[in-house]
This record gives C-alpha cells, sequence and structure tokens, in this order.
C-alpha cells in the first residue's frame, strides 16, 4: 500500500540486487472520487499509467428500492422510482406506472400519453446534459457542465410548475398524470425549446469540433457491435455501435406509436460516437417535444382507477427506452395493493458491465473518458 | 567602504555593520516587496480567474464577500492561514514539508530580474544573463512537485508527481528553444554585435531607435519609446506561441494540467496538502503564470512601452513627470501581464485536458522539431540576406513574413497530426464502418423482426395461477 515502504521490503525472489524490478499497481479510485459519478469504487491494476485490469465494486449507493416497492402500495411506490435513476425520475416513473397498467389492463388516455411524451422526452434532455457536461468535466473541460446545468434548469422549473417538485416530480398515475398542464405551462415550455436550440447550437461549436476533445474520444472504449448486443447494451451505448434498437421505435409504447421517432445511430462504436448520439438525441427529443405540443390531443388526462389500487394477480414486464437504454419493470402482483416484487433492470448496471473490457490497455486517463461515455448512474446501478 | 576597513574590525562589528549596511536594506526592501507584489498578485489572479470564468460560464461567481464579492480571495487567504495543519501518517516528513517552499521559492527568486518601469527594478534587474537566470529558476519548480508526491506516500500524488516531473521536463525544452530565437535576433540589433540575454536589453532592442522623432510634441509623446511595429510579436509570432503554450506546460494551467487532474487524481500531487502548505504550492502557480506573462510581455510584447513613457522619463524631465513616466510605464507593464494572465483564464475555460502520451507527443514530436527548425531558419536567413548585403530592416522583415508563414503552417502540421494520431486510434471504428458499407451496398440489409407486443402474461381473472 505505503509507497515508501519499498525500502525496507526483503529483496524480491528472481531478481538480482542491483538490478530495478517493476510491479503493478493496484490503485483503489473511489469510492470518494470525483468523477466516479457517485459512490462507484474501481480497483485498477496499474502497469504504469496502462491499466492491466479493472474491477469495478459497487452497492455503495443500495438503498433497497425494490424491496421498498414491496412494502409499499402501487401508488406510493410510485415516488420511490424517483429515486432509483435520479437524474430521470420522469421515465422511471413511466416504466413503473406503465408496467402496472399493463397488467391492469389499463390504456391511458391519448392527452395522458401525449403528455406523458413530452415530459419523457424532455427528461432525456436533461438527462443527457448532465452526462454531457460531467463527461466534459471529467475530461478537463470546465465550462460545459455550467451551460448544460443552466438549460437543465430551464427543465427542472417546468418541472415544478407540473409536479409541484424539482427533482422527485412525482408526477405520473396509474391510468394518466397528476395534473394537466397548468396555464402558460405550453408557451413556457416552447419558449424553453427556442432558446434550447440556439444554446445547443452554442454547445456543438465549444465541444464537437474541438482537436482535443476529438484526440482524448475517438477510438477510445471502441464497442463493437456483437460485443454490443453480447452485454446486453442498450440506449445511446448501444446505437453509437452501429446497432440500431430503440424501443420506442422497435417496440413502441404510448404515444410513441403516433409521434415517429428517428433512431441517431453511429457507427464509430467509441467514446466520440456515444457522445455524438447524445447530442443527436437532444435535438430529436427536442424535435419530439414540438412534434408532441403540435399534435397535443385533448380530453382527460387520466382514467378513472379505484383508490385502492389492486392489480390483478399475475406478472408482467414493461420496457421504456430510458435516457440511458432498456429500462425494464419486472412486476409481480399477488392480488393484493402490494407489488409482490418489482424488479428493475435498470440500463445503467447493464452498461457498466463492460467497463473492465473496455478499460484494459488503455492509459489511465482514458478510465475517466471511458466511464463518463457510458453515462452510469450509481442510483440505477445499486438501487 | 574598503576592504582594509572591514578587515580591522572584529566578526560582530563586520555582521552589524553589514546588517545595516545600505544594500542590506535595499536587498530587505526588495524581497519584501517582491514578495507581497507575488503574494498579492496571486489573489488578484485567483480573484480575476473566479470572476472571468464564472462571466464566460453565465454566472456570476464570488458575490457575497465584499462589495462584488472583491474579498473573497481575502477571505479565504485567512481562512487558509487558520487551518489546522493536517498531515497524513507514514509520510515522508522533511521532504513533506520541505515541499511547498521548494515550490514557492524559485518563483519568488525569478521576480528578482524582472524590471518594472525604466527606474524600479531589483539590484537583480541589470544581471546580465536574465533569461538564463529565469529558465533555471523555472527548471527547479518540478523538484519541489516530485517531493511533494513522493513525500505524501499517496498514490494519486505519487503518479500526479511523476507526471509532472515528465511533463515539465519535456516542455523546457521547447521553451528554451523558442527563447534562443529572440536571443539570435538581439544579436543582430545589439550594437555590440553580440547580442544579450539581459531582459532589459532585450526590451530595449524593441523600442529605441524605432521612432525617429519627428519633433511634434503630440506624436513624440505617444510613439516615443512606444513602437508596437518594432515588437517581436510581429517578427517571431511562432515562437510567442510556442513560448506561451510551453508557459501553459510549466505552470500545470489547462489543458496541460495533468499533474493535478481532478477528475482522475483526485488533486495529483496536492492531494494530501491542506492550509497553508496547499496555499503556498497555489501562491507558486499563479506566481508562475505572472513570470511567463511577464517575460511573454518582456520579449515579445515590448515591456513596459507604452505612450508617454519614454517621453515623460527621458532625460531633462523634472523629477514629477519622472515619476509620472515610472507609474505609468508600471501601468503598461502590469496591464499587459494581466491580459496575458487573462488569456490563461480563457484557455482554461476552453479547452478540455490532454492524455499524458498526447502531452509527451506533442512536446518531442512537434515543438521541439518546429523550435529547432526556426532556429536554422533564423540563422540561415540572416546568413543568405547578410551575404546579399541586406539591411537588418530587410532581415526583420522577411524573417517576419517567413515566420508568420510558419506560424499557419504550424497550425496544419497540429491539425494533420492530430488527424493522423487520430486515425490510428479509430482504426476499428473505420473497419467498422468499411463493413457498413459492404453492408449498405449488398441488397436489403436484414431487418430484425418486429416481434409482438409484450403480452400480459396471466393477467386478469382466471389465468393460470
Amino acid at each position: 500500500m505505503a509507497t515508501n515502504q519499498g525500502v525496507n521490503r526483503p529483496p524480491l525472489e528472481g531478481v538480482a540486487p542491483g538490478e530495478l524490478r517493476s510491479e503493478e499497481m493496484i490503485l483503489n479510485m473511489g469510492p470518494q472520487h470525483p468523477s466516479t459519478h457517485g459512490v462507484l469504487r474501481l480497483v485498477l491494476t496499474l502497469e504504469g499509467e496502462t491499466v492491466v485490469d479493472c474491477t469495478p465494486v459497487i452497492g455503495y449507493l443500495h438503498r433497497g428500492i425494490e424491496k421498498i416497492l414491496e412494502n409499499r402500495t402501487v401508488m406510493a411506490g410510485i415516488r420511490y422510482m424517483d429515486n432509483a435513476d435520479y437524474l430521470s425520475p420522469m421515465l422511471n416513473e413511466t416504466a413503473y406506472v406503465g408496467a402496472v397498467e399493463q397488467l391492469m389492463g389499463i390504456e391511458p388516455p391519448r392527452r395522458a400519453q401525449y403528455i406523458r411524451l413530452i415530459t419523457n422526452e424532455l427528461q432525456r434532455i436533461a438527462s443527457h446534459l448532465v452526462a454531457i457536461g460531467t463527461y466534459l468535466l471529467d475530461l478537463g473541460a470546465f465550462t460545459p457542465i455550467l451551460w448544460t446545468f443552466r438549460d437543465r434548469e430551464g427543465i427542472l422549473s417546468l418541472f415544478e410548475a407540473l409536479g409541484g417538485s424539482r427533482f422527485n416530480v412525482n408526477y405520473m398515475r396509474v391510468g394518466g398524470v397528476l395534473h394537466d398542464f397548468p396555464r402558460g405551462w405550453l408557451q413556457q415550455c416552447e419558449a424553453w425549446c427556442n432558446q434550447f436550440e440556439k444554446n445547443l447550437q452554442e454547445l456543438e461549436t465549444l465541444i464537437t469540433g474541438n482537436e482535443i476533445f476529438e484526440a482524448r474520444t475517438q477510438g477510445v472504449g471502441y464497442v463493437d457491435p456483437q460485443q454490443a448486443i453480447a452485454y446486453g447494451l442498450t440506449g445511446p451505448m448501444l446505437r453509437a455501435s452501429g446497432v440500431n434498437w430503440d424501443l420506442r421505435v422497435n417496440r413502441p409504447y404510448m404515444a410513441y406509436r403516433e409521434v415517429k421517432v428517428n433512431p441517431q445511430v453511429r457507427q464509430e462504436g467509441d467514446c466520440y460516437a456515444r457522445y455524438r448520439v447524445r447530442m443527436q438525441e437532444m435535438a430529436e427529443s427536442l424535435r419530439l417535444v414540438r412534434v408532441a405540443m403540435d399534435q397535443l390531443p385533448g380530453g382527460p388526462i387520466s382514467t378513472r382507477t379505484p383508490i385502492a389500487l389492486r392489480p390483478p394477480r399475475g406478472e408482467t414486464y414493461f420496457a421504456i427506452e430510458s435516457s440511458k437504454g432498456e429500462l425494464g419493470i419486472y412486476f409481480i402482483s399477488d392480488g393484493s395493493e402490494y407489488p409482490w416484487r418489482a424488479k428493475i433492470r435498470g440500463p445503467s448496471f447493464v452498461n457498466l458491465q463492460i467497463l473492465p473490457e473496455l478499460l484494459r490497455g488503455h492509459k489511465m486517463s482514458d478510465v475517466v473518458a471511458i466511464l463518463g461515455s457510458l453515462d452510469i448512474v450509481l442510483g440505477e446501478v445499486d438501487r | 567602504m574598503s576592504g582594509g576597513v572591514v578587515l580591522a574590525e572584529v566578526w560582530w562589528e563586520q555582521l552589524l555593520h553589514g546588517i545595516l549596511s545600505w544594500e542590506f536594506l535595499q536587498f530587505v526592501v526588495a524581497f519584501l516587496s517582491i514578495f507581497g507584489f507575488v503574494l498579492t498578485s496571486a489573489v488578484i489572479l485567483i480573484l480575476a480567474e473566479r470572476k472571468v470564468m464564472a462571466w464566460m460560464q453565465d454566472r456570476y461567481g464570488p458575490l457575497h464577500t465584499g462589495p462584488w464579492g472583491m474579498l473573497q480571495t481575502v477571505a479565504d487567504v485567512g481562512k487558509l492561514l487558520l487551518k489546522e495543519d493536517i498531515h497524513a501518517g507514514k509520510i515522508d516528513k522533511a521532504v513533506f514539508i520541505l515541499a511547498p517552499s521548494v515550490f514557492l521559492a524559485p518563483v519568488i527568486a525569478s521576480f528578482a530580474v524582472l524590471p518594472f518601469s525604466p527606474y524600479i527594478s531589483l539590484p537583480g534587474g541589470v544581471l546580465a544573463t536574465g533569461i538564463v537566470y529565469l529558465i533555471a529558476m523555472s527548471s527547479l519548480d518540478v523538484v519541489g512537485v516530485v517531493m511533494a508526491g513522493w513525500g505524501s506516500n499517496n498514490k494519486y500524488a505519487l503518479i500526479g508527481g511523476l507526471r509532472s516531473a515528465a511533463q515539465m521536463i519535456s516542455y523546457e525544452l521547447p521553451l528554451v528553444l523558442s527563447l534562443i530565437g529572440i536571443v539570435m535576433l538581439t544579436s543582430v540589433l545589439h550594437d555590440s554585435g553580440l547580442g544579450t540575454i539581459a531582459i532589459k536589453d532585450i526590451m530595449n532592442l524593441q523600442m529605441a531607435q524605432s521612432w525617429p522623432g519627428k519633433g511634434s510634441p503630440v506624436w513624440d509623446f505617444i510613439f516615443e519609446g512606444f513602437t508596437p511595429w518594432a515588437w517581436f510579436i510581429l517578427v517571431q509570432p511562432l515562437l510567442l506561441l510556442i513560448y506561451y503554450t510551453c508557459g501553459l506546460a510549466e505552470t500545470n494551467r489547462s489543458p496541460f494540467d495533468l499533474p493535478e487532474a481532478e477528475s482522475e487524481l483526485v488533486a495529483g500531487y496536492l492531494t494530501e496538502y491542506s492550509g497553508m502548505r496547499w496555499a503556498l504550492f497555489y501562491l507558486g502557480e499563479y506566481g508562475n503564470m505572472t513570470i511567463v506573462s511577464a517575460i511573454t510581455a518582456m520579449l515579445f510584447l515590448g515591456g513596459w512601452s507604452g505612450p508617454g513613457v519614454a517621453f515623460l522619463t527621458a532625460p531633462g524631465m523634472a523629477i514629477g513627470w519622472q515619476v509620472l513616466g515610472n507609474l505609468l510605464a508600471l501601468f503598461y507593464f502590469i496591464l499587459k501581464v494581466y491580459l496575458l494572465c487573462g488569456v490563461f483564464i480563457w484557455v482554461r475555460t476552453t479547452l478540455p485536458r490532454l492524455r499524458a502520451d498526447q502531452l509527451m507527443q506533442f512536446a518531442w514530436l512537434i515543438l521541439i522539431p518546429t523550435t529547432l527548425v526556426n532556429i536554422v531558419l533564423t540563422g540561415a536567413l540572416y546568413l543568405v540576406l547578410n551575404a546579399l548585403g541586406a539591411s537588418n530592416l530587410v532581415f526583420l522583415v522577411v524573417l517576419g513574413v517567413v515566420n508568420w508563414l510558419m506560424l499557419f503552417g504550424f497550425f496544419w502540421v497540429v491539425s494533420r497530426a492530430t488527424t493522423a494520431s487520430t486515425r490510428r486510434a479509430v482504426a476499428p471504428a473505420i473497419r467498422a464502418r468499411q463493413r457498413l458499407a459492404a453492408l449498405a451496398a449488398a441488397p436489403a440489409a436484414p431487418q430484425l423482426p418486429e416481434p409482438e407486443r409484450a403480452s400480459v402474461t396471466g393477467a386478469g381473472a382466471g389465468s393460470s395461477r
């Protein structure tokens, strides 16, 4: 452990006296580390600056969300889904209520579906903004994170107007949503969209052409398509490797059956491609928000559901395209008000599994470049 | 005081006379004022950095301590002075404790040869070997960093310290080589025909005799001693760029801030430091920034030259005008230094960080060859033009044109090198793209089958238990 203690060590076997012998160093990165995006711990084996091996150690943020869900009624559990992937609560809630609705055979009204689409896409933008901001911060650029957080602030204000809370919005309900849009919300959202379009362009100008950024990310952390499928990667990770798979297109749910999504795919498979996919997805989400606002139907925002919600006995799996990939809920009900089991298939957790494979052979500086490009949220990994 | 008198005194009388002597007093005052200047400059720079970065990043920066947060760094320094002195166990105590001083001392020492205005400078300001002294001092910094990295008994600190050693030593070379181009210029321009490495002389070469004097007081006031067309930035812009880039690396500033890369190495060699020891490293770093900017201003931007300085400090002016002229010179000089520091800050807000191997490649494969080529080219041009009987002016103009062309050539080379090294890195991706192109050429790429919508299993009444 101690670097200075080598002096007192007994002579190493097989090394002639006076001969220099180098050995691998084990470096404990995290859980208290600026760029492990929370409390991930990486046990790195270093040969000089080159990473020989890496073992991710997870579980430092385990709060037992799946167990909590079993001990809350279905309605009360929605709020706890916010904390799984805390950067995209709207998407988590949608997945949870979607699973319950699928089990109960409820189809939410069209307006509710559109409201879900708008909030989901805004949430996707917010999540990607954090992903890109923190990624650039990992690479040593200080400005992007502040710009992206400025734009994310607008989304959080919109959510505050909608659900009364900025972060843990608790907005989705089984069978619909909590409130309709308050007066003026759509205008505010439109104004935000117009502003964000400019800001996104500005962000592109700052980052995309930068030679240092390209040198740091291009060709780093290459995932080929077969590998990506074999590891079960989803979301931007998968699409950056050239696999055209987006649940909004391939398994359309809710309003995505009516609003068509252009999946953003890139072929390079490296960190740069993952960054580009996220940037393109933000532009695409912005387009979707605008389309959905134009097509927004009238009508009720929620079906009538019993106060004591008892999903019928049975089990189901419902997955949505979260900002990080396939967010699935495997829901088992025993017919009571409480879920018997609610298993979360977190995309962060699955995407993290490829990390050791990607890190091997790269330099130590690339560790953060690759880890940042995975865009994991430890809240979802550990749950 | 003649030697004979000194010998006649006993040792304590000698000591007393030595301490009470004019030279010693001068030295003490000089040291204190330089120390004060470094500290104040660091405090101002830190505040300026926070404010300028905030302004570039759409936020306010410090607001609450003093008017517009002006006293924030003052409060910070107070806090740091009062903090508990913490060090981890099992450290190499002597090395750990000495490291901040070893880092800071050369920075302060290098201010000794900096002249601030025509009359304000330290006793060392007349040192004939100014540039060599400065380079020597800036090379000493790395010792402090390596000591900090080794003494901390922390892996992050060790990696940071070693990275820093590699980086500072590598960038020392192009830094020196880029200054050699300037020294070569002085050997052409200087009266002695031998050239000079004294900073003040090099600066004077950029303003003396470049303004013929029109006799009109207004024009003379403005342009006497203020001759931007004679500044070396016009003759050797490439060297300015390279020197400044190396300066960024020397001072561990972004994009070369690998030794203390926050996202990788926590805080690099600073990881185990806190309180005033940490602050000493910071002072050293910002002092270094000031030094690099000051040398750039001196060697490339005419030092303190500005409208009115030479006019007011000309021999024969009244003492009041002389004082005013000196203050003006001080103002211009510090303005230039801080503007250059502003570029440091600007670069920091814009660029991400390089990787260690890319950093080394940039120094060894691009910067050093470029500076070497520049030295050879400067010499060759002079020899050719001199043989043809051209005047110094023709030489300077030709050299300037060539150097500006080289500047754009340098940009081209850097972008080509980046592309080439990146292409090697993205080879698998290129192969993937080719595969995709082959796929697109093939008729009807296989589409993933559209499955049924995920169906509910066992939903509703009457389902299987």
